[in-house]
């Protein structure tokens, strides 16, 4: 999400070697997704001239990124999906009411996760209610079968630091502040285990779920307020923190165009824990933990290029083997697998996943899945019935904090 | 701080780091894409070994007959599904129908079988992309004078829709088919047909059959292997245009290979330089979202790939190494008017001493301690005519992982 991207350059950049097309999770299951190489730079090409082409399909690309981290030329394919979406929108081509306003609400994740806080058991016990979700999918095309994420009374924080020295400011976003509190608590005691002091200000939503359901000058808006939020802390040099690898990509994709520069503080946690294990300063009187994982890699945190610091770490505490799985995207992309018309094609992308999580649970070669990504926990957890945790779960009970 | 870093992700990248890694060291592989095995056909040539290690500077020159079996052997170790032996060649298929000779091959691409035939049932999946029956035809009537062949179509139902708009349908994307749990009972189902189709004829050819199939990559899969081998007659796989099935395999079993041995593979980004401490290769800086991060090794092994995988860049003026800057051996008239000759470009790279670390222009000084260079990378060798790309990548790939 740059403010004002070199359009053209970035266009010529293309060699059309179709690696992105070749490796695009979406169009390997859809054969009408023309894919990223198509609907990225060729269509860009008409876009510049004012044309729009394939307005539907351009709906399609579930913004795992992966047509991006693969081209060799760094061309910003998604990107340029997301803006030719945003463009669609304006001149009303592409979805029909029904779907502008689902893609609307899922767009505000935060919202969303507000209204439900007014109650959370009621919204819960609704959403999983058949003749309610019947209805979600009728008037609002959300699939009945998707899994909805249950909420949970909300995540809240210290907003204000103390003078201690070793500080940290964390960013929990949605997931964790609406759906998963205890996860957000647990890293905030790994932190404050660490010696450090864990601010949490009222952040809003990052604006990924916003970019996904095209609505990028809206997660401009969002990321402004955020910047605002976070500035007197970047001033102080304080590193600011999330758990989540969209949150996480979102905040250091979002230049703010001033000193001092917040993505240069921004740390995945287990890229900022692992650097303190680099320095030495890692709490690392670890207790033995007898387990056996599969690790999942999200998209979003590919596209961080910091490589996989949570399997490094875990690796760590004795006891505790990781197989990273490698099977590619989960399919469920923030929302775009609650779409009814996209459920299929979600689950579709996530099978090979899916079936490598089942076979290495019935060969014994792991207990359980670790996933950083909220989204990749629901949607494994779906897919494959074996329960899916944050990583920072085994780093507790490492601490022997539960 | 790892034990070793490798910047550049393919064949010699990646078999260093396995071979590494098994040896229990700590490795992290930087890289930017997935390499040139995704383009190639997934069968590997080491040329004419005995002539190559007596040609000057040739990579086989600097490391000795020892070190290009070792490799050789390793591989074939590692990755069973992957036959031959030193000093023979198997025939396999090129894309259009042709024979062609390889070191190594991977399991099902072996084509020697078509000595012995008196007739080739070439398979046709509707609408398979850069796939030409009628030209494979003529070239196999040309190859193989004493076979009849017969052109077999046949439509898949998976891939209705894609033909219902009219999309062509790669062989990557038939390959992933037939390895999936429908593609295996469907493959089943076809070649049943065929076995009941050759059982009622009363000629004697049926014997005398081989089957030809596009788009299918046999390796590495254990039910495709179990199916083929038990046809009655033998199928054959054909090799593919880039970006070809048996390639891309062959890439995902060296990546998992690599990871289940406990390695880290960084992938999609860079390796932007290489600070340094005198001598020595210190810090690997790559280019992350938003900023830059270090990463620490005691050693470093560079295998980005030459010019086509991006470690040369060529520009009208010059020629440079894009990580370190390091001296490039160019040849002296870059462009040789022989199209399909030798290409003197082909020669251009980095010359090192006999433990593949970089050396000084002109002289064989050692430049970095802990640096080693392996695979396209290396001067003095041209995959085309010399014919042996997969062969240095896994002996330099091997010595590499060997020593560091
Ligand atoms: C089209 C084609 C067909 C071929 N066919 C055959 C064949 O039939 N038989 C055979 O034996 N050989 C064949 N080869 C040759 C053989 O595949 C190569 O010798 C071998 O794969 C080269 O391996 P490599 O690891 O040196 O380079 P590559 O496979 O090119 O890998 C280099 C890697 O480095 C990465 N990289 C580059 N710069 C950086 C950086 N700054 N930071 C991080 N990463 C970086 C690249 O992204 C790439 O992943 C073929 C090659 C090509 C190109
Ligand atoms: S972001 Fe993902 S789904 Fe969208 S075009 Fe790129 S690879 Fe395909
Ligand atoms: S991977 Fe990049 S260079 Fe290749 S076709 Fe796609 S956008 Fe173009």
């Amino acid at each position: 999400m740059s403010f004002e991207p070199n359009k053209a350059e970035n266009l010529d950049a293309c060699i059309k070697c179709s690696a992105c097309t070749a490796l695009c999770p979406v169009a390997a299951v859809n054969p009408l997704f023309p894919g990223p190489k198509i609907l990225g730079p060729d269509a860009e090409r008409f876009r510049l001239e004012g044309l729009q082409i394939g307005t539907t399909l351009l709906n399609y690309c579930s913004k795992c990124k992966t047509c991006e981290i693969t081209c060799p030329s760094g061309v910003k394919i998604t990107e340029m999906i997301t803006r030719a979406q945003e463009d669609a929108k304006i001149s009303g081509g592409g979805k029909t009411l029904q779907f502008s306003i689902r893609d609307y609400l899922f767009g505000r994740a935060e919202y969303l996760g507000r209204l439900a806080m007014i109650s959370p058991n009621l919204t819960n016990v609704l959403l999983k209610a058949p003749p309610v979700r019947k209805i979600l999918a009728q008037v609002l095309g959300i699939s009945s079968e998707a899994p909805l994420p249950a909420y949970n009374p909300k995540f809240k924080g210290t907003e204000t630091g103390r003078q201690s020295k070793k500080q940290v400011v964390y960013f929990p976003g949605c997931f964790v502040t609406y759906n998963d509190p205890p996860t957000g608590q647990a890293i905030v005691k790994v932190l404050e285990h660490n010696g450090y002091e864990v601010i949490v200000p009222s952040f809003h939503c990052c604006g990924t779920p916003l970019e996904g359901n095209g609505y990028l000058n809206e997660a401009k808006e969002i990321a402004k307020k955020n910047l605002a939020l976070m500035d007197p802390f970047m001033r102080a040099g304080i590193p600011l923190i999330t758990g989540c690898t969209s949150c996480g990509l979102a905040l250091k994709e979002c230049p703010s165009f001033e000193e001092p520069e917040s993505e240069l503080q921004t740390y995945d946690l287990f890229e900022f824990l692992w650097q303190l294990h680099e320095q030495n300063e890692l709490r690392e009187n670890f207790n033995e933990v007898q387990v056996s994982l599969g690790y999942h890699a999200s998209c979003h945190l590919k596209a961080q290029g910091i490589g996989t610091p949570s399997v490094r770490l875990l690796r760590l505490i004795p006891g505790v083997q990781v197989a990273e799985l490698d099977q590619g995207c989960c399919g469920l992309s923030g929302s775009y697998g609650f779409k009814k018309e996209k459920y299929n094609t979600a689950m579709q992308i996530g099978n090979p996943l899916f079936n490598r999580v089942r076979q290495g649970v019935a060969s014994g070669e792991f207990q359980s899945v670790i996933t950083e990504c909220g989204g990749c926990q629901v949607q494994i957890r779906h897919g494959s019935g074996i329960k899916t945790e944050h990583p920072i779960w085994v780093l507790m009970q490492a601490y022997g904090l539960n | 701080m790892w034990d070793g870093i490798i910047i550049g992700g393919g064949l010699a990248g990646l078999l260093a780091g396995i071979r590494a890694s098994e040896r229990g060291k700590h490795i992290l592989i930087i890289s930017e894409g997935v390499g040139s095995l995704t383009y190639s056909s997934g069968a590997l040539d080491f040329g004419d070994a005995g002539q190559l290690l007596n040609q000057e500077n040739h990579p086989y020159a600097l490391l000795g007959e020892t070190s290009i079996r070792a490799g050789m052997d390793y591989f074939q170790r590692l990755f069973p599904d992957y036959q031959g032996k030193w000093g023979v060649t198997q025939n396999l298929l090129t894309p259009l129908g042709s024979p062609r000779k390889a070191s190594i091959v991977p399991y099902g691409q072996n084509a020697e079988s078509l000595q012995d035939a008196r007739r080739i049932v070439l398979m046709a999946p509707d609408g398979m992309k850069d796939f030409f029956p009628e030209i494979i035809k003529t070239n196999l009537e040309r190859s193989y004078p004493q076979c009849v062949v017969e052109v077999y179509p046949f439509r898949v139902g998976a891939f209705e829709s894609w033909h219902a708009i009219g999309k062509s349908v790669t062989g990557m994307e038939y390959a992933k088919y037939w390895q999936s749990g429908p593609g295996i009972s469907e493959l089943k189902r076809v070649l049943n047909c065929l076995t009941m189709i050759f059982d009622g004829e009363v000629s004697s050819k049926k014997n005398e059959t081989a089957v030809l199939f596009p788009g299918i990559a046999t390796a590495f899969s254990d039910p495709l292997k179990e199916i083929l081998s038990e046809t009655p007659f033998p199928v054959i796989e054909m090799t593919a245009f880039p970006p070809s099935a048996s390639g891309h395999n062959l890439y995902c079993a060296l990546k998992q290979k690599f990871k289940s041995l406990g390695g880290e593979l960084l992938f999609g980004t860079g390796v932007q330089r290489i600070e340094l401490q005198g001598k020595l290769c210190d810090k690997a800086i790559v280019k992350s979202k938003g900023r830059y991060t270090a990463f620490s090794a005691r050693s470093f092994i560079l295998a980005t790939g030459g010019i086509f995988g991006g470690g040369i860049e060529v520009t009208p003026e010059a020629a440079q190494e894009t990580v370190l800057g390091l001296p490039l051996y160019v040849p002296a008239e870059l462009t040789n008017s022989e199209f399909l000759g030798e290409q003197p470009y082909a020669h251009m790279g980095i010359e090192v001493d006999s433990e593949l670390r970089p050396t000084g222009p002109g002289n064989k000084e050692v430049l970095f301690e802990n640096l080693r260079v392996i695979g396209r990378m290396l001067a003095h060798w041209d995959p085309w005519t010399d014919n042996c790309g997969g062969g240095v990548s896994l002996a330099t790939g091997w010595f590499a992982g060997e020593k560091l």
